[in-house]
Formats: C-alpha cells, sequence, structure tokens
C-alpha cells in the first residue's frame, strides 16, 4: 500500500512537472526541473540499466508532453542516472545499496540529501543547458542559467521531499 | 566469475548509456516535429482539448484589451479595403481580374511559449481549413513564425522567438536590410544585423517585413530601432524592439503566398 502511494506521489510531482513545463513562464535564465528529483526516487536496488532506461523515458516524456525539442530532456536524465550510483557512494555513503526503499531524507540527514540530490540536478542541468544552449549563447549566459537552474531546482526538489519525510 | 560478472555489467551499462545518449542526440538534431504529429496522433487529440478549454479561460481575462486591438486593426482594414474598392473599380474596366498575391486565414492562438530557446505556437487552423508547411503566420504588429507541422484541426509554428529562426527586415526610409535573429533572452527584442556602416538610424527608426521571401508580405511594422553597434567593424547590430508582444498573443494570420509555386519553380530553373 506504502509502494502504491509512492507511485501516486511521484507521478503526481511528474504531472507538476508538466505544469511547470507548459504553463509556467519562468524566462530565459531559469529552467525548473524535477527529472532529478524522481530519479533519486527510483529504488536504490534498481541496476544502473534499469536506472537509465526509467530516467530515458520520464525524460523523452516530458520532451514529448511539454512540446520540448524532443531528446534534450531525456539527454539530461540518462546523464544524471548513469552516476547516480557514484554519487550514492561518495556523497552519502550508506549501505542501503541492497535495499527495495526509496531514499529519505530521515534515513540519512537533511545534509546527505542535499548534496546528492544537488549533485544529480547540477548533472541534470550541466546536460540540459550545454546542449540547449551552446553555440548559440556567450559563456556568461550558460554559467548564470546553470547555476540559477540548479540552485532553485534543487530547492524546489527538497521542498517537495519534505512530505516524503512526515510519512515515514 | 564474480568479478568477470562486475565487467560485463559494467561494459553493458557503458553501452547502454552511450547508446540512449546517441539516440537523444539524434532526436535533438532532427526536430522532427512534423514526424510526431504523425505518431503522437491520439495524444496530440487528447491534449488539443485541454490546450483549448486553458485557452478559452485565458482569452476570457484578455478580453477588453483584445476587442480594442481588434477594433482598432478593423478600422484601418476598412480604411484599406475603401481605397482598394475604389482602386478595383478603376480597373474592372480594364477587364481583368486581380489575384492578390498573398491571402489569409484568421487562427487563434491556443498555446504559447516564450521561454524556451525555441519557442513555439499552436493555433486552432489546420490541414482541413488549408493550412500547410512552410506558410507564415502574422498579426498587424509584426511577423510571428513559421508552420511547421499541421494536424487536422491545429498547426504548430516555429516561433521567430527562436534561436535558429531569421527573418528578413528592412529600415524604414533607406530600405537597406538585413536578418533579423532572436537572441535568446527578452522576448520584446530580437537584433537586426548586417546592415551596412554607412546607413543612418535612429532610435525609433520603424523595421519593416522585406518581403524577400515566400512567407511574409512585405511592410509589416515589426518593431523599432532601440540601439545601434557597429559589428566587427564592417556592419552595424541593430537592438529592435518588437511591437508584438509574444506573451499576450491571441489572433493571428497564416498567410498564404499564392505564386508561391511559381516562385519556388523559378528558383528551381535558375539553380
Amino acid at each position: 500500500m506504502k509502494k502504491y502511494g509512492n507511485i501516486l506521489y511521484l507521478f503526481l510531482v511528474f504531472l507538476l512537472q508538466l505544469v511547470l513545463s507548459d504553463y509556467v513562464h519562468m524566462g530565459p535564465w531559469l529552467y525548473l526541473c524535477l527529472i532529478p528529483f524522481l530519479i533519486l526516487n527510483i529504488p536504490l536496488q534498481r541496476s544502473p540499466h534499469s536506472v537509465m532506461l526509467i530516467a530515458f523515458g520520464l525524460g523523452i516524456l516530458l520532451d514529448i508532453l511539454s512540446d520540448g525539442v524532443p531528446g534534450l530532456n531525456a539527454f539530461a536524465a540518462v546523464m544524471a542516472a548513469a552516476p547516480r550510483r557514484f554519487f550514492y557512494r561518495s556523497l552519502v555513503n550508506g549501505d542501503r545499496q541492497d535495499r527495495t526503499e526509496v531514499l529519505r531524507i530521515s534515513d540519512v540527514g537533511t545534509v546527505k540529501y542535499l548534496k546528492f540530490l544537488a549533485a544529480l540536478t547540477a548533472t541534470y542541468m550541466a546536460a540540459y543547458i550545454l546542449l540547449d544552449c551552446v553555440s548559440f549563447r556567450p559563456a556568461g549566459f550558460i554559467l548564470a542559467k546553470f547555476i540559477v537552474s540548479t540552485a532553485a531546482s534543487t530547492a524546489l526538489s527538497l521542498l517537495l521531499a519534505l512530505p516524503v519525510r512526515n510519512q515515514s | 566469475m564474480r568479478s568477470r560478472y562486475g565487467l560485463l555489467s559494467t561494459t553493458s551499462a557503458v553501452i547502454l548509456f552511450i547508446l540512449l545518449e546517441a539516440f537523444s542526440i539524434v532526436l535533438v538534431v532532427n526536430r522532427g516535429v512534423v514526424q510526431r504529429y504523425k505518431v503522437l496522433g491520439t495524444v496530440r487529440s487528447i491534449e488539443s482539448v485541454v490546450w483549448a478549454r486553458t485557452s478559452r479561460i485565458g482569452s476570457f481575462f484578455s478580453l477588453r484589451p483584445e476587442n480594442e486591438r481588434l477594433a482598432a486593426e478593423n478600422l484601418q482594414l476598412r480604411q484599406q479595403l475603401a481605397r482598394y474598392e475604389t482602386a478595383r473599380k478603376e480597373l474592372d474596366s480594364l477587364d481583368r481580374i486581380i489575384e492578390p498575391e498573398f491571402t489569409y486565414i484568421g487562427a487563434l492562438v491556443v498555446r504559447n511559449s516564450v521561454n524556451r530557446q525555441h519557442n513555439y505556437l499552436i493555433l486552432d487552423q489546420g490541414w482541413k481549413e488549408g493550412v500547410e508547411e512552410g506558410m507564415g503566420v502574422v498579426t498587424s504588429q509584426g511577423v510571428i513564425g513559421v508552420v511547421g507541422g499541421v494536424s487536422r484541426h491545429y498547426s504548430y509554428v516555429f516561433s521567430v522567438l527562436s534561436t535558429d529562426q531569421t527573418v528578413s527586415v528592412k529600415l524604414a526610409g533607406s530600405g537597406a536590410f538585413g536578418p533579423m535573429t532572436w537572441p535568446g533572452t527578452d522576448p520584446g527584442m530580437t537584433v537586426l544585423r548586417e546592415i551596412p556602416v554607412h546607413i543612418q538610424s535612429a532610435p525609433g527608426d520603424t523595421v519593416y517585413s522585406s518581403g524577400y521571401s515566400t512567407l511574409y508580405p512585405p511592410d509589416i511594422p515589426v518593431g523599432t530601432v532601440a540601439s545601434a553597434m557597429v559589428s566587427q567593424g564592417s556592419s552595424q547590430e541593430l537592438t529592435v524592439r518588437l511591437f508584438e508582444d509574444f506573451r499576450s498573443l491571441r489572433h493571428v494570420y497564416i498567410v498564404k503566398n499564392n505564386r508561391r509555386e511559381e516562385l519556388e519553380e523559378l528558383y528551381e530553373k535558375v539553380r
């Protein structure tokens, strides 16, 4: 029952992402994305293969449903999903790889959770913004957009992670 | 045995990573909007219902300024029509039928983006109403974009607010023309390039569509010059403040160039 509640919650997060992409005009300097948060919420037991495939599916679905450039979010999602295990080991340093639960703030503490989330979001944003802007935009714009988007997306994701913390 | 399995697993993960990323890049490079329309027809038709409804709600709140704008445009068109009627009566005596170069299909914007690097619009007119790929989209206050994909009742437009779209425009007075592109930051500003250094331009000068393409009719006011700077010593780069506010875009006209095929045939012959 708890598992289905988690799936429903993540589905709602994806819907929120669609609303953000389609109806909220944030300007060219900011891209709010919750896909890294969804990647973080894939059960830890999953192999890198399935994590990459799920991330690719989420990215391509977002590209299609939000009428973005097809492949942009998919590219960034796979780029963030690939080093997920490495980030987990180096930043969270937990022993939960063999367990099926998703990572929660209450299990590892806010600081470690934030580090992990920020690393995933930064990787995602670096891939997305570089592919979207490279050769069109000056380096200063790309850097500013990367910093603003990573900070805002990480903050929003952390905010969304709090209900999960209260549940557990 | 365990290490061999681990190596195999790592290798296959790397291969999968490369394949997924390569596939994503291929998708990005070939922005196959039309293909998506064909493949995802069902998804589109469900989404269209949502867009049309949200668009109706949005339009309710912007009715008054929109009506005022349309009334002003209507008045201008009536005055033009009166002049053309007079001219037509004179020409009728020559027993000559004049086919207009451009005809228009009115459309309502049901979806619009302004905050991406490659923006788009979705209009409520499709191939059933005669819309075809490659038609231009304009308003009385500027050029809007090019139709990139068409379904039965909707069309997908590549907005001029895309970093890879170019519109040929000219300066009032001198008639000097050049490509206008969107630099990707402010949806109200674009950049007009390749204007020779000896051409004098002042802030406030009007910029019009040049008509040097089969997409847009000539002399549509696009915006005014905001500032000018010399680029690489050989030409000027003018910042243009657009007349059209893309954020509140509602009514547009899809342009059908009735001589497009003839022009394209001519290009083919001389190529």
